[in-house]
């Protein structure tokens, strides 16, 4: 069996599972975003529930419109409020930051965990070898009364990533990369693992990132398998945690087995409207750009804003550039502050938001106007995503992103890299 | 299960952001108000044009991206009778099928039809038909506990027997 199909056996409460069956499987934490734990008390009033099965597991988080920005979202969040008193949930989190950079700084998600959420992004977890995956708000009602969800145990593919980064080059790259390669819908339902010498060197923050992204490839989840730097970063984050990491078999646990070499890879960008619409950042100079929204649960956490800085230090945005920064969460936004980072995004013209999801899906400020350019670290390049349907969003890594803000238009972050 | 009905086509990689655009969300929804905003992102004029028992038919990937369970809700209350792809986006499938909604997998369907054609879908048999040129495509056969979840109504259904069912059954331990 893979290690995903052992983490679903587990928690299946059962010895083993086959691929491609379903299980009813009670997660070890569901996390509520704002408006999925609005809708989901909504929707189990109405499938008869009053009491939530099982409180402690539940962890709310306001993270997409927080502060809120229009009357409505501050109603909805008020009665949040007071339904998370009621039903005697004590895990909320209000302007802390984005769910899927929280749960892991706060030890929610750990190797062998099994994490369901109100959001796609859930998969991000999954960097730490467990299985996180994203629910629609009926399935999270659902378990809101029941205290179970059912789940298909998926196949698995594995990336095997090998060869040294060009400068310039990161792990937003490579599936940028993977997208171009093998398209939105590279692995539908699937399990996709990370694993290979390029892997091992990386650190959680770039793990993080590759995991993110796997939804955007159609998967159910990602993986990969804990090693050292898993163990550091629990050891750090969740020291008193009690975790299991479970192993894969063998190869044949694999649906397949796919090489990359991470060498051929350059500065990668997403254009509008499709993930796999992917050009080189090199030839796209003629892209002027309106804003650069720089943050969301792909790009938010301090190593992305260690680049910016690197990059944007005594510099100055493109005068028809604007910047949009929102940290992560709280605890980057607190070392930026400590590294004197937001000074130098601040000096470069860049306007800093709260930690949250800021522009992305236009939650909060930052929005673009019709015919207007952004590009982002976020994970998306949606038609509509930032703002109008009108406006145009390219995906970059955190890298190039900063470095097209201060050129003011899209260019590879590797000359800057180099001054 | 036997569904047939009148054919809406749409492109490769159509997400739930186009289906259910952002600006509409809401925490609480009134009757039909979901249904007002079904595929706003492409075609503002659908939700009007749209009718009850009609199919939605999608290219590859459709419903990919965001797990905004809205896409797949607002179909359902338009009367939408399946929606029909060679390929879906995970979590729009997910929530297809807690909300009752057939979600018909058939290979290069997209291709065997235009806006207007009657499609005739039998899942039991795992067939799909194209009344007009007499196409038969393959449906390949859905998990049972997911076809029985959209024949029971969807997971709304499930958990409220679920409850009456522990209701039930701690009003037989106390007695």
């Amino acid at each position: 069996m893979h290690a995903i199909s052992k983490i679903i056996a587990r928690h299946a409460d059962r010895d083993s599972v086959e691929v491609g069956e379903i299980v009813n499987v009670v997660p070890d934490y569901v996390m509520l975003n704002d408006r999925g734990a609005a809708r989901a008390a909504d929707l189990m009033a109405k499938m008869g529930a009053d009491k939530v099965h099982n409180p402690s597991q539940v962890i709310v988080v306001f993270d997409h419109h927080y502060p809120p920005i229009r009357q409505q979202d501050s109603v909805a969040q008020k009665k949040t409020r007071e339904w998370i008193k009621e039903q005697g949930i004590e895990k909320f989190h209000a302007g802390e930051g984005i769910g899927h950079v929280i749960f892991p700084e706060n030890g929610y998600s750990f190797p062998g965990a099994l994490i369901f959420g109100t959001d796609s992004h859930t998969v991000t977890n999954s960097a730490l070898g467990c299985v996180a995956t994203g629910m629609g708000h009926s399935d999270i009602a659902s378990y809101l009364a029941i205290g179970y969800n059912w789940l298909r145990v998926p196949e698995v593919i594995r990336f095997d990533l090998h060869g040294q980064f060009k400068p310039g080059v990161y792990a937003k790259d490579i599936a940028l990369r993977i997208a171009q390669l093998y398209g939105e819908d590279a692995a539908p339902y699937l399990g996709v693992e990370f694993a290979g010498p390029l892997v091992s060197e990386l650190p959680m923050s770039e793990r993080f990132v590759l995991c993110n992204m796997v939804i955007d490839f159609g998967a159910k989840t990602g993986y990969i398998q804990p090693d050292d730097v898993t163990r550091r970063f629990m050891a750090e984050r969740a020291p008193t945690r009690a975790w299991t990491a479970e192993t894969t078999d063998s190869d044949s646990d694999y649906s397949r087995i796919i090489e990359l070499d991470v060498s051929e890879i350059e500065p990668l960008v997403a254009v509008p409207h499709n993930l796999s619409n992917i050009k080189r950042a090199a030839d796209l100079s003629n892209i002027r750009v309106d804003e650069a929204i720089f943050g969301t649960c792909t790009g938010g956490r301090i190593d992305d804003f260690r680049v910016a800085a690197a990059i944007m230090r005594g510099k100055k945005l493109a005068p028809h550039t604007r910047m949009m920064i929102n940290p992560g969460s709280r605890e980057t936004y607190t070392k930026a502050l400590q590294e004197g980072l937001i000074n130098i995004f601040i000096e470069a013209g860049a306007t800093i938001g709260v930690p949250g999801c800021g522009p992305c899906t236009g939650c909060h400020q930052g929005m673009l106007a019709p015919a207007e350019n952004a590009i982002t670290n976020a994970s998306r390049n949606f038609k509509g995503r930032f703002g109008s349907p009108e406006a145009f969003a390219y995906v970059a890594s955190s890298a190039t992103v900063a470095a097209s803000a201060i050129a003011g238009h899209i260019v590879s972050p590797s000359e800057f890299l180099k001054q | 299960m036997h569904i047939s009905g009148s054919v809406w086509v749409f492109g490769e990689n159509v997400n739930t952001d186009l289906i259910f655009p952002k600006m509409w969300f809401r925490p609480t929804y009134e009757s039909g108000e979901m249904a007002s905003h079904l595929m706003s992102g492409i075609d503002s004029e659908f939700a009007r044009r749209v009718r009850r028992g009609d199919i939605i038919v999608g290219g590859l990937n459709f419903g990919c991206g965001s797990s905004r369970e809205e896409a797949a809700a607002a179909m359902k209350e338009a009367g939408i009778a399946a929606v029909v792809a060679p390929s879906f986006g995970r979590l729009f499938t997910r929530n297809c099928i807690n909300v009752g909604l057939p979600v018909v997998t058939s290979e290069k369907i997209d291709q065997q039809v235009v806006e207007g054609d009657v499609l005739e879908i039998d899942l039991g048999q795992g067939t799909i038909k194209v009344v007009r040129s007499g196409y038969v495509g393959r449906v390949p056969p859905m998990a049972p506990e997911s076809l029985k979840l959209i024949q029971d109504g969807g997971i709304a259904n499930y958990t409220r027997r679920v409850l009456e069912q522990r209701r039930a059954d701690n009003r037989m331990e106390r007695q």
